[in-house]
């Protein structure tokens, strides 16, 4: 310990390289802390989740619908209780009134972008008892082709009230009308009960399935079926009985859990998973190589240094521990840093609108011991690694050599 | 630091080197720098060595050092035959017994002046407040107590060799050994270097072998050595 102050000196009087190298390591673990609790929600909501709900959907992917015979069937499938179906409307809110001229078309104005379902109302909410509408507002509902409910965090957003109009435009090409974009009236309010279900987004906004169909030519197929279960233990059965009927027809079926479904919702969206490995990857052997190149460079300034030291009665071993634990030094800093980046990040992801919808899905979504235990163990390998070739040629050199290459 | 205890004349040699040769190979050439070297150092002595470049001095004084191996014969310094020592042995046994002055004070840029002094105590049991105030004595002696907390780049070349010095012999080692320690300086700081030299050498009893060229430096001494291919002669 009587060494530290001398390590520090070090570390300090180089503080440009010492806070770049700490930097460097902090984004490496801070992207490897982040990266893992996103992938590893992923794999848990795969396994655990809300299962009393299935979602059946295209088995190629997502964006292909499927058709409407699918719902009678789906609901003959023994254990299925009710089925509706929630097509993802992908809508916006054209930004201002001239972007819904023709030079604009095709172009939705993305940062006004919130989640839009088509549902059939019935037997959407009765299955999903976590929404709560006043009964009346449901009723209003019912009754207006162009009604819409939205979420109290939506309308917290925008600013809405009942009886407010607003207009949406979906970028999917199927959806969008030769007379412009779909007119909506906010009908009902909802609260979504976090408790009984914590994937409840309350900044989603819902209207009739039948006013996309029948606006849109009645072409379109449903995006997919949200099917409720009569028993939560039977999922799995269930799931597997659904897909068969369809196996070997012109759209077979995928049937998961939402949680699931949500997690692959997610890795859809540039495939994500992969992505963020790959990124994690090179990203942390970049940031290897730097460090371990900063501290050689560290190392061959202080050739005559190492000599000094060991001249003076320092043994090898010694001179070799205080490289190492300048390494590590860097390593427990930067580490550190990269966990408490990760923590404020991961925090903060549970409050931005739209990304949060999801991750309250997944079940106890946080940076978890074993990740970040993980982030600090890589920091110090990192650390370690990186000092290890300089400890080495510090306790292998010789005095003699050493001074004589001044 | 008492000065009487080692200003016994008629003691054994505290430095004794024994046919020493010393044989560097480069590939299948061998060069033999040292062949054959007998040189015998008492206590309180002060030797000045001299020769021509690639003569061998430094190889010799390493030796003494104790921070290279002979290829053969001893090389006894303050009682141990530093050849027998292990490498850590040998590390340890430097920091007891030998104060190493270099041509180009090697301080380290990062520490303070009374930083670098206190370096070698890091290595005793001494306190934090202990090694502190040794430090500081060590500085007064040489002269740069008001400069404690300068760093080395803050100070003139005899400053830092006058640091460097108080560093050589702060853990009160018996023997100092000094490589050309005025080689890089000007005329008056090398005059101040020698006299502090000399009065470790008078006032604290330290025996000193140091390598020289300039033959006024070498006057300071009470022997003169020359060493002239390998071998030494008075
Ligand atoms: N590690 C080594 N490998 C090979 N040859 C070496 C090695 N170290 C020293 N020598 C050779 O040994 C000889 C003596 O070197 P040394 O440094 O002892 O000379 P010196 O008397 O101190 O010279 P100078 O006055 O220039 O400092 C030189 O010829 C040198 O090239
Ligand atoms: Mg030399």
């Amino acid at each position: 310990m009587r060494f530290l102050p001398y390590i520090l000196k070090h570390l300090r009087r180089n503080w440009v390289r010492t806070g770049s190298t700490i930097l460097g390591m902090a984004v490496c673990i801070f992207l490897f802390c982040t990266l893992r609790t996103v992938l590893k929600a992923m794999d848990d909501a795969r396994e655990l989740g809300n299962v009393t709900r299935l979602v059946t959907r295209h088995s190629v992917s997502l964006v292909y619908n499927l058709p409407l015979s699918y719902e009678g069937q789906i609901a003959q499938v023994p254990g299925v209780k009710r089925v509706a179906i929630s097509s993802w409307f992908g809508g916006s809110l054209p930004a201002k009134k001239e972007s819904q001229d023709k030079s604009k078309e095709g172009q939705p104005d993305f940062s006004n972008f919130f989640t839009n379902l088509a549902v059939e109302d019935e037997p959407y909410f009765a299955m999903h008892p976590e929404f709560s509408v006043p009964p009346g507002e449901m009723q209003a509902f019912r009754e207006d082709l162009r009604g819409c409910i939205i979420g109290r965090g939506l309308a917290r957003q925008y600013g809405w009230k009942v009886g407010d109009n607003f207009f949406l435009e979906s970028f999917i090409p199927p959806y969008r009308r030769r007379e412009g974009p779909f007119e909506f009236v906010v009908r009902g309010i909802f609260d979504a009960d976090k408790v009984r279900e914590p994937a409840a987004d309350d900044r989603v906004m819902y209207f009739h399935y039948k006013y996309l169909y029948e606006s849109t030519g009645r072409r379109v197929g449903a995006g997919l079926y949200v099917v409720e279960l009569e028993d939560p233990k039977q999922a799995a059965t269930v799931a597997r009985a659904i897909d068969a009927r369809f196996e070997n027809s012109e759209a077979e079926t995928k049937s998961e859990t939402e949680a699931a479904f949500r997690a692959d919702f997610i890795a859809m969206i540039g495939n994500l998973a992969l992505l963020l490995n790959s990124i994690g990857l090179a990203v942390i052997f970049t940031i290897l190589l730097v460090t371990a190149n900063t501290m050689s460079m560290a190392v061959r300034e202080r050739r005559t240094e190492i000599a000094v030291l060991k001249t003076l009665g320092f043994s090898s071993r010694q001179v070799m521990g205080l490289i190492l634990a300048e390494a590590l030094t860097i390593g427990v800093l930067g580490g550190g840093l990269g966990l408490a980046l990760s923590v404020a990040i991961i925090r903060g992801m549970t409050k931005v609108p739209g990304v949060s919808g999801f991750i309250n899905g997944f079940p106890n979504f946080g940076l978890h011991w074993g990740v970040s235990s993980q982030g600090l163990g890589i920091a110090l390998f990192l650390g370690l690694a990186a000092g290890f070739m300089p400890a080495l040629v510090a306790y292998r050199s010789r005095i003699t050599e050493m001074l004589r290459q001044v | 630091m008492s000065a009487e205890a080692v200003r016994q004349p008629a003691a054994a040699p505290i430095v004794d080197v024994r046919n020493v040769r010393k044989v560097y190979r480069r590939d299948a050439e061998q060069i033999t720098v040292l062949d054959g070297i007998n040189l015998q150092v008492p206590p309180g002595e002060f030797v000045a060595l001299m020769g021509p470049s690639g003569s061998g001095k430094t190889t010799l004084l390493n030796l003494i050092a104790g921070i290279d191996r002979p290829t053969s014969g001893e090389v006894v310094v303050a009682g141990t035959d530093v050849g027998r020592l292990s490498e850590s042995e040998l590390a340890r046994w430097r920091s007891h017994n030998v104060g190493f002055i270099f041509q180009f004070y090697n301080l380290i840029p990062v520490l303070t002046a009374q930083e670098n002094v206190e370096l070698p105590l890091l290595l005793t049991s001494l306190s934090k407040k202990e090694r502190r105030e040794r430090a500081l004595t060590a500085l007064k002696v040489v002269g740069l107590a008001d400069r404690a907390g300068h760093y080395p780049r803050q100070l003139s070349g005899g400053q830092e060799q006058r640091v460097a010095i108080a560093r050589a012999f702060v853990a009160d080692p018996g023997v100092l050994v000094a490589d050309e320690p005025t080689g890089d300086l000007d005329a008056k700081s090398a005059e101040e270097i020698l006299a502090l030299m000399e009065s470790l050498n008078r006032d604290f009893g330290k025996t000193i072998v140091m390598v020289t060229h300039d033959p006024r430096a070498a006057e300071r001494a009470h022997t003169q050595k020359h060493l002239e291919k390998g071998v030494l002669k008075a």
